[in-house]
């Protein structure tokens, strides 16, 4: 019955299967199509294609439908049968599943009387053959005597105590047996010959007496042999169906030719699969291969990088000492310094802190390897990467090469002299045209004129506020000196030179009585022109404070310069006629300082960023000289004319070709604090710069008359000596007009000579 | 208008049409961020810092000519591939069609690297150049757990420890090994390979940190990168060797961990069998060579019967008594420092406790020639073997101790390696505190400070070379350096001069002080004499200062005063240098500052 049920179903799985086929045709790979025969192979030999039907992944999902559509093949298929098998059979057929079923019924019932198999296999195996009649005699050993005993099937136990064993149908109780003691039953049981046939029966209290055909059972049964001696339980099977000779058989369909011959199906599919594989169409999985090897570099291509020019990374920085795990004991901060650490800035804190194992082993791992590995990774593809230059030089090759410092003497190398009387800082000095004599202005008020040669101080004047500038007038024969101090400009007498000079400075100093007023109105309010007898000279009135005097080189002219005096505050004075007027100039900004040209009629003004060149003749502007500092401080002009230096507040000294550019031709960074004021030899090529940071330095500045030779500046000397004073340091110097010395002045209220 | 202003239809012009920022190339690229992450990392492509930074200085900058080298990168269009086979694998997953979904992952499709590395390093030499960083990363990722979470796969860390140990391999038979060094993050090594020097460093072989700042996914796309160059680079040198890449290990060597043995082993079995027919002619010939050296040969040949009865040689291939023979004609080849790198520890038999780092000593003692086994299965020879010269222990003894070999700490072999003698073994003996390890990648001279120990190994390296040193304790270096004599004669010189001249001044000063109190004394009124006393203080003080003016000052002066005309830009430079060398004296002051402390402590115990 089973072999033709799965037989259909397994058809019907075919099937279905090779509807799904066509469809899926392009995506089935070869694997699948392995499989499908192997299964086909393993249901061919085993007949067991239960389990292979649940191998199919496709159909697993609706295999519920699967079974119940084979349950129906199964009907229909046994129609089939019978319509193969003719009309006549038909009712044969029905009667053989009746049977059937009654042999089902009957092989469940057998299974829980398994127990008492010994009572009833006499009639069951004898009877095997005749089923229907097994099945009515199953439990005849219990018709035959019935039992005395009606308490039914429980435990005797329950009854242990009671003097009955149930009743009888009267009602009446059944009673057991009076017992025998064990002596008498003993002696009952010695008397009697028969006594081991005799068995008591505890279910219905009797002693039954066993025959000898009983006994032989039981002792057949001991030994573990079927209990009839003539059961043989190796007989040769006989099969109960009836096959052939049943009036209704199952199917009478002979089996079909497909059984025994290959599947055409199959094998079409086969090749079918076959074509495919050879034309491409299925492609295998191809198996995961390791990447190939293979000499990389063989030496026939080109060996040039493509894309841009290519920056190497930099390599790692290799360790040194104090990265070892047992380095040097003085590689080893104490633990003070690395307290110190946390004081610094995160960026400056080291990284790596050393530390010292006694032994290897008790090295451990280091916590940021994976960290420092990752960093690495970063800097590699994220940091912008540029070329540099890496100089590993001698930085002293740095340095220019400049002329020896011993072909340029002399110049002023030593403090010679030290001119001492000034009880504030010296602000001004001033040296006379001969170089006999120096003037030096203070802050405590004070004018004096020194002997250069001896360091006497010649005179003394009060003037009682704070002396700006002074100023000798350069020709020699009339030794005037202009101090500016506070809003003032005194033109002093300094009572030098002959009785006949003498005659000709009184005279100039004489002052008609407000001359000023007289002049022209427009002169009046800015200064007027008064003597002043006091000081012996001339005192002019401003109407701010004069920040600076230059004379002109002749002596006559003079200019002041009041920085806060705005669009007057360059003024121009004639000592002859006692005149003044304003320069017919713009200003840009404020003004610093102002000078004249050495030998043309040329006047610089030098505003705070600019320095400005003004023809007075034609009187308009020739040049602007960009000194590109922050603020400049004084001015100094080459005696040639052509040259022009300027110091500033932020320590450049910046020197102006006047025939070349607007630019500065050479910027020099001497001082860290302000520079105070630069200075130009007469005659030697010397110039010198001053500074509150107390020191002096002294330049050779060659001008060649070449014009394609540009000049040679050489720093010489850097001069100290002075102290520094509430922040200010040296206030002034200048060339001594004959010789190569330089004259300071300090905030320390002291004058020095430098000498060669 | 402002300063940069290009009017509408002008073309860019210098940087600004050079240079493109990272978001515009990534947008010009049509890729993900991460995507051109990966590309740039493996591409090799890095930013650039463009003299003016048209967008702004908080940028990052590409070279628009890079960008389109990534353009047209294949790798490129690959990835894009991926991402949308990635997009039909989703899909089905979404869909629920798990089957064609693992169809699908079964058939991803996979990129190479291969050609990038030939576009990176043209020549093998471009390759060596840039191992570096190759070697340090497979080194760390060879030691490191492989985390699911952070997608370390353990096939990528198995693989990076095959790599490492192969290139160790190579790197150990060759004896190309330079200089090793034990620092706290690891051991760094330094090999040098076809002229170029390539240092490593390898994690200390203990459970790593893996800390959580840190982004897996760079790291891995670089090992990514760094695995296939590092396979190309040992395919190409076991070449140079003629031994067959990858290598075929003994598989119970390599269960045991002993990968590097096996490797060796690999050699022995291999580098002979290729070359014997070259070889054969001179070998018979130069057997008189082999005899020269009989213990060498002797050694080779229980090292080959070794391996014969470990069932690694068939007993009858011929290479392997060719294998000795090669040994001894090879050797002209090599130039002097393979020659000294090679027979450093010939002749020695070391035995490697159990609580040494195997893996590094394994490694390291047979670069330099010599024979060395460890405790543990599939060994070469065991503890009790009485030729074994030098055993190396980092853990105070107990057992039984051998009289005929040395127990030495394992820094020994280290320090062995770097001086390039055998030191002696006094100071290493187990249970000492060791001497100091230095690293031999500082030039101490350079640097200005010697440490101790270094002086001390100098000196034994000249006993080995049987130099003899004029005085104990002053180097070479010291003598034939006139500036440094120079130096020092001026500043001892201006040191004096400041003394005299502090002493001078000091007794002006008391004279005056002295005068004053006579004066007062007198009665004689003071501000009379002031200016007489001033005068005369005046004429002392110039005098003073002309006849020994501040030395310091006038050479500090002489030295500064050129400096002035300097250019900006150089005198920028050259202050930088003196700040370079300020602080760089600093140190070295600290250094010596610690070293006297020290010193005085140990002297007052």
């Amino acid at each position: 019955m089973k072999v033709p049920k799965e037989d259909s179903h397994d058809a019907k799985a075919q099937k279905k299967e090779k509807d799904l086929e066509p469809k899926k045709k392009e995506e089935i790979t070869m694997k699948r199509v392995e499989e499908k025969e192997e299964e086909k192979a393993q249901r061919a030999s085993e007949e067991f294609p239960s389990d292979s039907d649940s191998d199919d992944e496709g159909l697993s999902e609706d295999e519920g439908t699967v079974i119940e559509s084979g349950s129906q093949s199964e009907l229909s298929e046994d129609e089939d049968i019978v319509s193969t098998s003719g009309d006549d059979e038909s009712s044969d057929h029905k009667g053989h599943g009746e049977e059937n079923l009654e042999n089902q019924i009957e092989s469940d019932d057998s299974l829980p009387n398994d127990d008492d198999f010994s009572q009833e296999d006499e009639e069951g195996q004898s009877e095997s053959n005749e089923s229907r009649q097994a099945v009515e005699e199953s439990d005849s050993s219990e018709d035959e005597v019935a039992p005395r005993n009606t308490i039914g099937d429980v435990p005797l136990e329950w009854y242990r105590d009671e003097e009955h064993i149930g009743y009888d149908l009267a009602g009446k109780k059944i009673k057991k047996k009076e017992r025998q003691d064990k002596l008498d039953s003993f002696l009952a049981s010695v008397d009697d010959s028969r006594n081991w046939r005799r068995i008591y029966d505890d279910y219905n209290d009797e002693e039954v007496e066993l025959t000898k055909d009983e006994s032989k059972l039981i002792n057949r049964l001991l030994k573990g042999k079927a209990p009839h001696a003539d059961f043989d339980p190796y007989a040769p099977y006989v099969d109960w169906f009836a096959w052939d000779g049943a009036k209704h058989p199952l199917s009478n369909a002979p089996e079909p030719k497909r059984r025994f011959i290959p599947s055409k199906w199959e094998s079409k599919k086969v090749v079918e699969y076959v074509r495919a594989i050879r034309k491409g169409l299925i492609k295998f999985d191809k198996p995961k291969e390791e990447a190939r090897l293979y000499h990389l570099w063989d030496d026939s291509s080109s060996t040039e990088r493509h894309g841009l020019a290519f920056i190497p990374a930099p390599k790692p920085k290799l360790p040194g000492h104090e990265e070892s795990y047992n380095p040097s004991l003085e590689y080893i901060p104490t633990q003070e310094e690395i307290n110190s650490y946390q004081l610094m800035f995160e960026e400056d804190r080291p990284t790596f802190i050393p530390k010292r194992f006694t032994s290897l082993r008790s090295v451990p791992a280091y916590e940021k390897a994976v960290n420092e590995s990752f960093d690495r990774c970063l800097d590699l593809y994220l940091c912008p990467r540029a070329r540099k230059k890496r100089i590993n030089i001698d930085p002293e090759s740095l340095k220019p090469k400049l002329p020896s410092r011993k072909d340029l003497k002399p110049y002023p190398i030593t403090c010679y002299l030290e001119y001492k009387g000034h009880k504030g800082p010296v602000m001004s000095i001033s040296t006379e045209s001969t170089g006999q004599w120096i003037a030096s202005g203070s802050s405590d008020g004070t004018v004096r004129i020194w002997e250069v040669e001896t360091g006497r101080c010649f005179r003394v004047w009060e003037l009682g506020d704070t002396v700006q500038h002074v100023a000798w007038n350069p020709s020699p024969e009339l030794p005037i000196l202009a101090v500016s101090a506070g809003q003032d400009v005194f033109l002093l007498n300094t009572g030098l030179g002959d009785e006949e000079e003498q005659k000709k400075i009184k005279e100039i100093l004489h002052v008609e009585t407000s001359t000023a007023p007289d002049g022209s109105g427009n002169n009046s309010s800015i200064v007027s022109w008064a003597q002043d007898d006091k000081h012996e000279g001339i005192r002019l009135t401003h109407f701010k404070t004069v920040s600076s005097i230059e004379w002109h080189r002749k002596g006559d002219y003079f200019s002041t310069v009041m920085p806060s005096g705005e669009s007057r505050a360059v003024l121009i004075h004639q000592l002859s006629k006692k005149l003044t007027q304003r320069i017919p100039f713009k200003l840009h900004g404020l003004p610093v300082s102002a000078a004249f040209h050495p030998t043309r009629s040329m006047f610089f003004i030098s505003t705070k960023k600019n320095v400005r060149v003004y023809d007075l003749l034609k009187q308009k502007p020739i040049k602007k000289l960009e000194t590109g500092v922050r603020e400049v401080s004084s001015i100094a002009i080459h005696p040639g004319g052509d040259h022009v230096i300027v110091g500033s507040r932020e320590g450049k000294l910046c020197w102006f070709d006047m025939d070349l550019s607007s630019q500065p031709y050479r910027v020099l960074k001497c001082h860290p604090k302000d520079i105070t004021n630069v200075a130009f030899h007469r005659s030697y090529p010397l110039f010198a710069s001053c500074s509150d940071d107390c020191t002096a330095y002294v330049f050779h500045g060659m001008v060649y008359s070449d014009l394609n030779q540009n000049p040679l500046i050489v720093p010489l000397e850097i001069l100290r000596g002075h102290a520094s004073s509430n922040g200010r340091g040296v206030m002034d110097c200048k060339f001594h007009p004959r010789q190569p010395w330089l004259f300071t002045a300090g905030a320390d209220s002291v004058i020095k000579l430098y000498c060669h | 208008m402002p300063k940069h202003y290009r009017p509408p239809g002008k073309k860019k012009e210098g940087n600004a049409a050079r240079y493109i920022t990272r978001s515009q190339a990534v947008k010009s690229l049509q890729v993900s961020l991460s995507l051109f992450r990966k590309l740039c990392i493996l591409k090799g492509i890095f930013p650039r810092e463009p003299k003016k930074k048209v967008k702004g200085n908080h940028h990052t900058y590409y070279h628009l000519k890079d960008i389109m080298f990534l353009k047209h990168e294949p790798l490129l269009e690959k990835f894009r591939e991926m991402r949308a086979y990635e997009k039909k694998v989703k899909k089905a997953m979404s869909k629920k069609n798990r089957d064609l979904a693992e169809r699908l992952l079964t058939r991803k499709p996979t990129y190479t690297l291969d050609m990038l590395i030939r576009e990176r390093y043209p020549t093998f030499i471009d390759a060596l150049r840039d191992l570096d960083d190759c070697l340090s990363m497979v080194h760390l990722f060879a030691a490191l757990p492989a985390v699911e979470r952070e997608k370390i796969e353990v096939k990528r860390v198995h693989n990076c420890r095959r790599l490492s140990h192969e290139w160790q391999a190579y790197i150990s038979r060759t004896h190309k090994l330079r200089k090793t060094f034990i620092s706290v993050k690891g051991i760094y090594y330094q090999a040098e390979v076809e002229g170029q020097k390539i240092t490593w460093l390898t994690p200390h072989a203990l459970q790593q940190v893996l800390p959580v700042d840190v982004d897996f996914k760079v790291m891995l796309t670089f090992l990514e990168f760094y695995e296939t160059l590092l396979a190309f680079v040992n395919f190409r040198i076991y070449h140079s060797i003629n031994v067959k890449y990858p290598p075929i290990l003994d598989p119970r060597l390599e269960a045991l961990a002993a990968d590097l043995y096996a490797l060796s082993r690999y050699f022995d079995a291999n580098t002979t069998a290729p070359t014997v027919e070259s070889q054969a002619v001179s070998s018979y010939g130069s057997n008189g060579q082999v005899e020269d050296k009989p213990a060498g040969a002797k050694l080779a040949e229980s090292e080959l019967r070794l391996a014969q009865l470990q069932h690694q040689l068939p007993s009858n291939e011929p290479g392997a008594l060719m294998h000795l023979v090669e040994d001894a004609a090879g050797k002209d080849e090599d130039d002097e420092e393979v020659k000294e790198c090679k027979n450093l520890f010939k002749n020695k038999k070391f035995f490697l406790s159990r609580e040494v780092p195997r893996e590094s000593l394994l490694f390291v003692i047979p670069a330099f020639g010599g024979v060395v086994s460890w405790e543990g299965e599939g060994a070469p020879f065991g503890e009790s073997d009485q030729s074994i010269t030098y055993q190396i222990v980092d853990r105070t003894m107990q057992g039984h101790r051998f009289l005929s070999r040395e127990y030495v700490q394992p820094q020994w072999v280290f320090d062995c390696i770097n001086a390039r003698v055998i030191l002696p073994t006094e100071e290493y003996m187990v249970g000492r505190v060791p001497p100091p390890h230095l690293s031999p990648f500082v030039d101490n001279e350079a640097e200005g400070y010697v440490p101790e120990y270094a002086e001390t190994i100098n000196r034994l390296q000249a006993a080995a070379r049987k130099e003899i040193l004029p005085i104990l304790g002053v180097g070479k270096e010291d003598l034939d350096d006139p500036q440094n004599l120079l130096v020092e004669g001026i500043i001892d010189r201006a040191e004096a001069i400041e003394a005299a001249e502090k002493k001078r001044k000091m007794s002006i000063l008391q004279k005056q002080y002295h005068d004053e109190l006579k004066i007062e004394l007198q009665g004689v009124q003071y501000s009379s004499v002031s200016n007489a006393t001033k005068q005369n203080s005046v004429e002392d003080t110039e005098a003073g200062g002309e006849s020994l003016p501040d030395f310091q000052q006038i050479a500090e002066d002489a030295a500064n005063i050129s400096k002035v005309v300097m250019p900006r830009k150089k005198r920028r430079l050259y202050e930088a240098m003196q700040i370079g060398k300020e602080r760089k004296r600093a140190d070295i002051g600290l250094l010596k500052e610690r070293k006297r402390k020290i010193d005085e402590a140990k002297k007052s115990e």
